[in-house]
């Protein structure tokens, strides 16, 4: 009996041939259904305004036209040098920030540190309340005096309670004490445990808090629309927005006055949104392969292993 | 004893978290709480101090417009042009259209920073609301002798003064508005539309009728949320067009109403439920929204829109179709108008005085009003003659909309324009009427929810009645009672008594 239903399984854990069929085709829809629109923009964007306004959208553009990326890019070396910010920003930021989450995180999860609750509080506390946009505001302008330089698009997400509370978490759940406390047995002193054993433990921790970091320095164009007047720090994301902005703006009908009409002249106003999104997800796409090996370590490590 | 402290604190934390909820909205309210009594005091150097200042100041200029790629070349320029006059260091940026502009400018003004002219306007950067905040150098002492007064003309600047103080200055440019409409100029020599006997809507219903049978896809009437033949009515209207409060167009009294329940509306209603049936009106009118695209598509006959002299060449260059002009209301001055683009001075400006007379130039300085619209000659633009110029390849810096600050009728006309635009425009002006309301700005702090409640209502239903797509009787009494339980009438009310304490204190 035993032996018929092995036979009938095939080799143990192996899923049933239909199974596997049904869960491919499953993947195969998730996946169409994740790709199919940002193929659709990438058409978009490739299309002509008049087909656009005349045949709709479609997958396969009806007539080519690059007219929507020369529209985005006209503003030439600009959208280098905000690439150049963007990319800058997002490496140097994601760096200093997961060193101070992960630092500030650890000895919150070590439970022979004495002021663990008081450090826990100033944290959980900032999630809670904020001093306000005008102060806020302030602090960097006034006290720091740093807007209008490349600081100011990295220090204000520097520290982030929240993937604080996630990291801390990790340390706890991963890192057992026992290994800890042996590597203070072999003599390590604290920061050579929290390098050499701790942060390796918690690669894939990092790894998730990095991606995070990434995606929100990456995707960030609030800090230069509230702080940067100067352009050359102006970065990706906000150059697509007042792009983005100025489109919507000029064709809603509200731009009483016609002079805007000269400046409506044909603009490529749908595509060039495709556009703008094509160009905006930009080299971040690159970093989601990178981050991927460990997001599924991250993902497993706590699952039963069968 | 652990207990107690935790428990307290927990308290504690509970009170702020609702004390926050509690304080959270108004937080942006709060203004530098020196502001009026400062800028009150800061006596201004009238213009006699003409002398150069000795040492080079900085003067950061911020306006609306796309961000220019050459926008350090015009700075430069400017700073050597002003060396012997004012002696600045000249910082302009453009930071885009509304949208983007006033997010920017608003938390810089709250914050004080050190800015020294900005633009402003009702559409743009608050201006009512910042100016009431105390943001905003009063300009009043200053512009008693300044050129400025006469080049904008009296009523224009009072019209932008807020109880009396003008916290900005006002760009001289069309001054006046009225609606009318463009009808698709192929279709009016194919059916021979007699343009001079157009005087109202129903005069074109005879050619409605004959494009609706005789041109399959074109549809007579562009009708799209609020820009449609509503407009017409040009109720001038004391908050938003969607919030019920209005004056007739005409001066003839001073009772607001509520304009979407009276007379004239509901006949519009009639009318366009009519339109709708017959088919003058796009069946998906109600799903259309954007407004400029769809009259991009060259698909309807007629389109309301709000008239100036030349209006239809204007809209030949973005539509790329040919339009004759139809106007059919009276050119009317309202608030629409007075504050649509102002310049203003921050109160955390470090030279308010030397940002005034750059604000001036803008006025009486042909060159530097027209390096910041077309840029620098021989490299932007050439001049074909002495007041006309050619754009040339460089698209390095095309912020144009000259209506933005300053006096626009010292600006260069491009070739494709009329060589009488500006003595046009100048005509135009002075054929408009005042509106009895000019000046006049409504404070909504006391009727807040009543008001945002109201705009939901108007949103609900306005499209069925502007666009005739449902029945008008049945939806316009669903629209009545909803207003109604909104509090249409403590608003109306509230405005009225304002509108009024406000006539007394200016004596209109």
């Amino acid at each position: 009996m035993m032996s018929k239903i092995l036979k009938k399984q095939g080799k143990l854990n192996q899923i049933s041939a239909t199974g596997n069929i049904l869960l491919n085709v499953l993947f195969i829809v998730i996946t169409i259904v994740c790709m199919a629109p940002v193929l659709l923009v990438l058409s978009i964007s490739f299309s002509s305004e008049e087909a656009i306004r005349h045949g709709g959208y479609s997958f396969i553009p009806q007539e080519l036209s690059l007219k929507a990326y020369d529209y985005v890019l006209k503003a030439g070396d600009a959208i280098w040098r905000a690439y150049g910010v963007s990319i800058f920003v997002t490496v140097v930021g994601t760096f200093l920030s997961l060193a101070i989450i992960c630092m500030y995180a650890y000895p919150l999860s070590r439970s022979s540190f004495k002021a663990k609750g008081f450090f826990s509080f100033l944290a959980y506390f900032t999630m809670i309340f904020g001093g306000g946009l005008v102060p806020w505001i302030m602090v960097y302008t006034r006290l720091f005096k740093i807007s209008n330089s490349i600081w100011i698009l990295i220090f204000p997400y520097l520290m982030n309670a929240w993937f604080v509370m996630i990291m801390r978490t990790f340390y706890k759940t991963s890192v057992p004490e026992s290994i800890i406390e042996s590597a203070r047995i072999d003599g390590a002193g604290e920061f050579r445990t929290f390098l050499v054993i701790v942060l390796p433990l918690s690669k894939a921790g990092l790894a998730t808090i990095g991606l995070f970091c990434t995606l929100v320095y990456w995707n960030d164009w609030y800090l230069p629309l509230m702080f940067v007047t100067e352009r050359k720090f102006f970065n990706i994301q906000y150059l697509m927005y007042q792009t983005l902005v100025s489109i919507q703006y000029l064709t809603s009908g509200s731009a009483q006055f016609s002079e805007a009409a000269v400046v409506l002249a044909n603009l490529p106003t749908e595509s060039a949104r495709m556009a703008i999104a094509i160009i905006s997800i930009g080299p971040i796409v690159l970093a989601y392969p990178f981050f991927r090996k460990y997001f599924v370590k991250g993902l497993t490590i706590g699952a039963v292993k069968g | 004893m652990k207990k107690m402290q935790r428990s307290l604190s927990f308290a504690l934390v509970l009170i702020m978290m609702l004390t926050m909820i509690i304080t959270g909205c108004g937080a942006p309210a709060e203004p530098a709480a020196s502001s009026p009594a400062q800028s009150a005091s800061q006596a201004p150097a009238s213009s006699q101090a003409a002398e150069v200042p000795k040492e080079q100041v900085e003067l950061t200029f911020y306006c609306v417009a796309d961000s220019q790629p050459d926008m350090q070349k015009i700075c430069d320029a400017a700073t050597e042009y002003l060396k012997d006059k004012l002696n600045v260091k000249v910082k302009a940026e453009n930071f885009g259209w509304g949208d983007t502009y006033t997010p920017k400018i608003n938390p810089m003004l709250a914050s004080g920073q050190p800015v020294d002219i900005v633009f402003t306007a009702n559409w743009a950067a608050n201006y009512r609301v910042n100016a009431n905040a105390g943001y905003f150098v009063d300009l009043t002492p200053y512009l008693k002798d300044s050129p400025i007064r006469e080049i904008v003309g009296d009523d224009f600047l009072n019209g932008s003064a807020i109880n009396g103080k003008n916290f900005a200055v006002p760009c001289n440019k069309e001054k006046v508005h009225n609606w009318g409409f463009l009808l698709k100029k192929d279709l009016v020599e194919k059916y021979n539309v007699d343009v001079s006997k157009i005087k109202k809507m129903e005069d074109l219903e005879p050619y409605f009728d004959a494009i609706k049978k005789g041109e399959p896809g074109v549809t007579p009437l562009l009708n799209v949320q609020m820009e449609g033949p509503f407009k017409l009515l040009d109720w001038d209207n004391i908050s938003d067009d969607d919030i019920p409060g209005a004056l007739y167009p005409d001066n003839r009294d001073n009772t607001i109403v509520n304009q979407f329940e009276t007379p004239e509306a509901i006949a519009m209603y009639k009318k366009m439920r009519e339109y709708y049936n017959k088919g003058w009106i796009h069946p998906d009118a109600a799903t259309q929204d954007n407004f400029s695209e769809e009259m991009k598509t060259g698909k309807y006959f007629a389109v309301v829109q709000s008239m100036k002299p030349g209006k239809a060449e204007e809209m030949k260059l973005s539509t790329n179709i040919d339009w004759v002009q139809v106007d059919i209301t009276t050119p009317v001055m309202s608030n629409r108008e007075t504050t649509g683009a102002l310049l203003a001075i921050p109160i955390g400006s470090e030279h308010p005085d030397i940002a005034f007379k750059f604000i001036e130039m803008l006025y009486t300085d042909k060159f530097l009003k027209n390096l910041f619209v077309y840029g620098i000659e021989g490299e932007h633009y050439e001049k074909v003659s002495e007041n006309v110029v050619r754009l040339t390849d460089n698209t390095g810096y095309r912020a144009g909309n000259g209506w933005r600050f300053g006096d626009q009728f010292i600006d260069y006309l491009l070739e494709n324009e009329d060589p009488d635009k500006w003595e046009q425009f100048k005509a135009y002006n002075d054929m408009g009427i005042p509106m009895n309301s000019l000046g006049f700005a409504f404070d909504a702090t006391n009727v807040e929810t009543e008001i945002g409640a109201l705009k939901n209502v108007v949103q609900k239903y306005y499209k069925q009645l502007f666009l005739g797509t449902a029945d008008t009787d049945s939806t316009l009494k669903a629209f009545s009672e909803e207003m109604k339980k909104a509090g249409v009438d403590d608003v109306i009310a509230e405005m009225q008594t304002q509108y009024d304490e406000w006539r007394k204190a200016v004596g209109k």
